[in-house]
């Protein structure tokens, strides 16, 4: 059997004597999309930045595509795992061909030169983020949304077969949300990438995760397909929230809505005065 | 602008400046023989004077402009803080003290001036960097106090230098310290160069680093740059250029400041383009300003320093106040 993309096995991690991660193991293949849920501090940035090789272990291991990440010069590393943080830099100084085409770093030589192999992949990144139109446009004249749609291009440019997502669409309206979901997932069929993305959004993780992983206090709650990691037992005793979970009626998956607690005395309608 | 328009402009301008450097001086010498001068005609003292006073001017100028701004540009980069550069670094202060110690108690130096100003000015940015660090990162806001406060102390220390200096050479320190290009020779400008160009080739190798520079440290390292390292080059390299230039001509304000937001509206942000046309629009700009000094007072000549700043601390301040939210 081969090794997995990624993988964490034992992985603990303290910050400033806290706890923040305490023996997580985890494996993603190439081709999968999973994604980390868990509350606020429940550990999801601190564990993608202990498989990017950012931060290092306290104990455990990580191992990218079998090696861990301190074996991998930094080109290397690029050329092999790529992250998009939360939001690229809104007074970033370049178009938005230019700022993807920083993607392509790790794979130049010396002096920088830029080959048509290159370029064209730019040109790929830019179509497959829906952002050829806007390819001329100062990076600071985008939305949100298509400032994050530029990060994920210039991932998509630097060609890496393991993608890291941290908490990627936040800020995002719903549409976004799915465009950013959809690009991901064409990126793991077509071109088998491994995707792990950290997110809030329980039904939407549900709708496009080929596999959950929750995490709670640091620890690994559940991991696996999503009708099996979100019921309702498991998402109260992450978030400590009621949920109904029944199903989309038309894709079949699970759908997460929040329980809202009823108060004896309390009308649904304002005091009319 | 497109680059293919915008270089032959810099050019031209570049050009210009250096036309006017050699034609313009106390002795009035017609276009035509300083022609003939540059090209080796005539012995006469017109000849002499273009050859051996007019031309190291104009080409230390030059040299010094042109390093100013792409050490402006490589600091701004590394500080991701458009307002940088070596003054506000203390970088030049360090290298101000380096380049006295050797001039003033080390008569008959074992190492060559640039290098001394070099280690001044290395090793001011060594102590404002470890100043700065806590916890293993170096923020910017952090590294821009750190130098303020090492450059006051180190102004200090100039001034105690120049006082306790032979008297014969305070006055030659002093104006040297507020920026001159009168002490131009030709063996200067050699001496200058090397360390010009090892600094200029460095940087130019290093583009794409510094536009990944501009993303963040943990966007750059995620996108394979390996980023302490590439910093550490970096302020070495650009202490090199402030330091072996603050040698040679004193201290030169506001060109690393100015000339590089100058060049971004001309070409952009990508250093591959940054940093020719900020080393050419330097050039021009520190040339043209010599001429200014030479010729704006009556009386004699005005420190160069103090032309750049006659025409930088307004520019300076106009740049503050359209930023909104300050710097």
């Amino acid at each position: 059997m081969t090794a997995p993309a990624l993988a964490a096995r034992g992985v603990s991690f303290r910050y400033g004597g806290r706890a923040v991660l305490s023996d997580v193991s985890f494996a993603l293949q190439a081709g999968e999309v999973a994604i980390v849920l868990g509350p606020n501090g429940a550990g999801k940035s601190t564990l993608l930045r202990l498989l990017s090789g950012t931060l290092r272990p306290a104990s455990g291991d990580v191992a990218l595509f079998g090696r861990p990440p301190a074996d991998y010069s930094r080109r290397e590393m690029a050329r092999n795992l790529s992250v998009v943080g939360q939001d690229p830099p809104v007074d970033f100084p370049m178009s938005v061909e230019e700022y993807v085409a920083l993607g392509r770093f790790p794979h130049l030589g010396l002096f920088g030169g830029a080959s048509p192999g290159d370029r064209e992949m730019v040109a790929r990144a830019l179509a497959s983020a829906g952002l050829t139109d806007l390819a001329e446009r100062p990076l600071s004249a985008l939305s949100a949304g298509e400032r994050q749609r530029a990060a994920v291009a210039r991932a998509i440019a630097q060609d890496a077969r393991v993608m890291l997502f941290d908490e990627p669409t936040a800020f995002l309206d719903i549409r976004h949300r799915v465009l950013f979901h959809e690009i991901v997932e064409r990126l793991a069929e077509e071109q088998g990438v491994g995707a792990l993305v950290a997110s809030h959004d329980l039904s939407l993780s549900a709708e496009y995760g080929d596999r959950i992983v929750l995490l709670a206090g640091g620890l690994v709650m559940a991991d696996g397909k999503p009708e099996e990691v979100l019921t309702p037992e498991n998402v109260f005793a992450a978030y400590g929230v009621e949920v109904a979970c029944d199903r989309n009626p038309a894709t079949g998956a699970v759908r997460i809505t929040p329980v809202r607690r009823r108060r004896i005395g309390r009308e649904p309608n304002r005091d009319p005065k | 602008m497109r680059p293919l328009v915008v270089y032959p402009l810099l050019g031209a301008a570049f050009a210009g400046a250096m036309a006017l450097s050699l034609a313009t001086g106390s002795t009035h010498i017609p276009p035509g023989d300083v022609l003939a001068a540059l090209s080796g005609g005539g012995a006469d003292t017109a000849a002499r004077v273009v050859r051996e006073l007019r031309l190291p001017r104009a080409l230390l100028g030059a040299m010094v402009g042109g390093a100013l701004s792409v050490s402006g540009v490589a600091f701004q980069a590394l500080l991701r803080n458009p307002l940088a550069d070596p003054y506000i670094l203390g970088v030049s202060g360090g290298a101000a003290v380096g380049a006295l110690i050797a001039s003033l108690f080390l008569a008959g130096a074992f190492l060559p001036l640039p290098a001394c100003a070099f280690l001044g000015a290395a090793m001011a940015a060594t102590v404002v960097f470890l100043l700065a660090r806590r916890g293993g990162g170096v923020t910017r806001e952090r590294l821009v106090l750190m130098g303020v406060v090492v450059g006051a102390f180190l102004n200090a220390l100039i001034m105690m230098m120049v006082t306790m200096a032979p008297p014969g050479k305070i006055p030659g320190a002093i104006y040297w310290l507020m920026g001159d290009l009168g002490q131009g020779t030709l063996p200067r400008v050699f001496l200058l160069a090397p360390y010009v160009l090892i600094g200029l080739v460095a940087l130019m190798t290093m583009s794409r680093g510094l536009d990944l520079l501009l993303l963040g440290d943990e966007a750059a390292f995620h996108a394979g740059l390996p980023v302490e390292r590439v910093k550490t080059v970096l302020y070495l390299t650009a202490s090199l250029l402030a330091g072996s230039v603050v040698a040679v001509s004193g201290l030169i304000g506001f060109v690393g400041l100015i000339v590089p937001h100058g060049a971004r509206v001309l070409v952009g942000s990508a250093h591959r383009r940054l940093l020719p046309a900020a080393l050419l629009l330097g050039a021009a700009f520190l040339t043209f300003a010599d001429v200014a000094a030479r010729t704006l007072s009556p009386s004699g000549e005005l420190p160069v320093g103090a032309v750049t700043a006659l025409v930088g601390a307004p520019f300076f301040l106009a740049l503050l106040r359209g930023r909104r939210g300050g710097p």
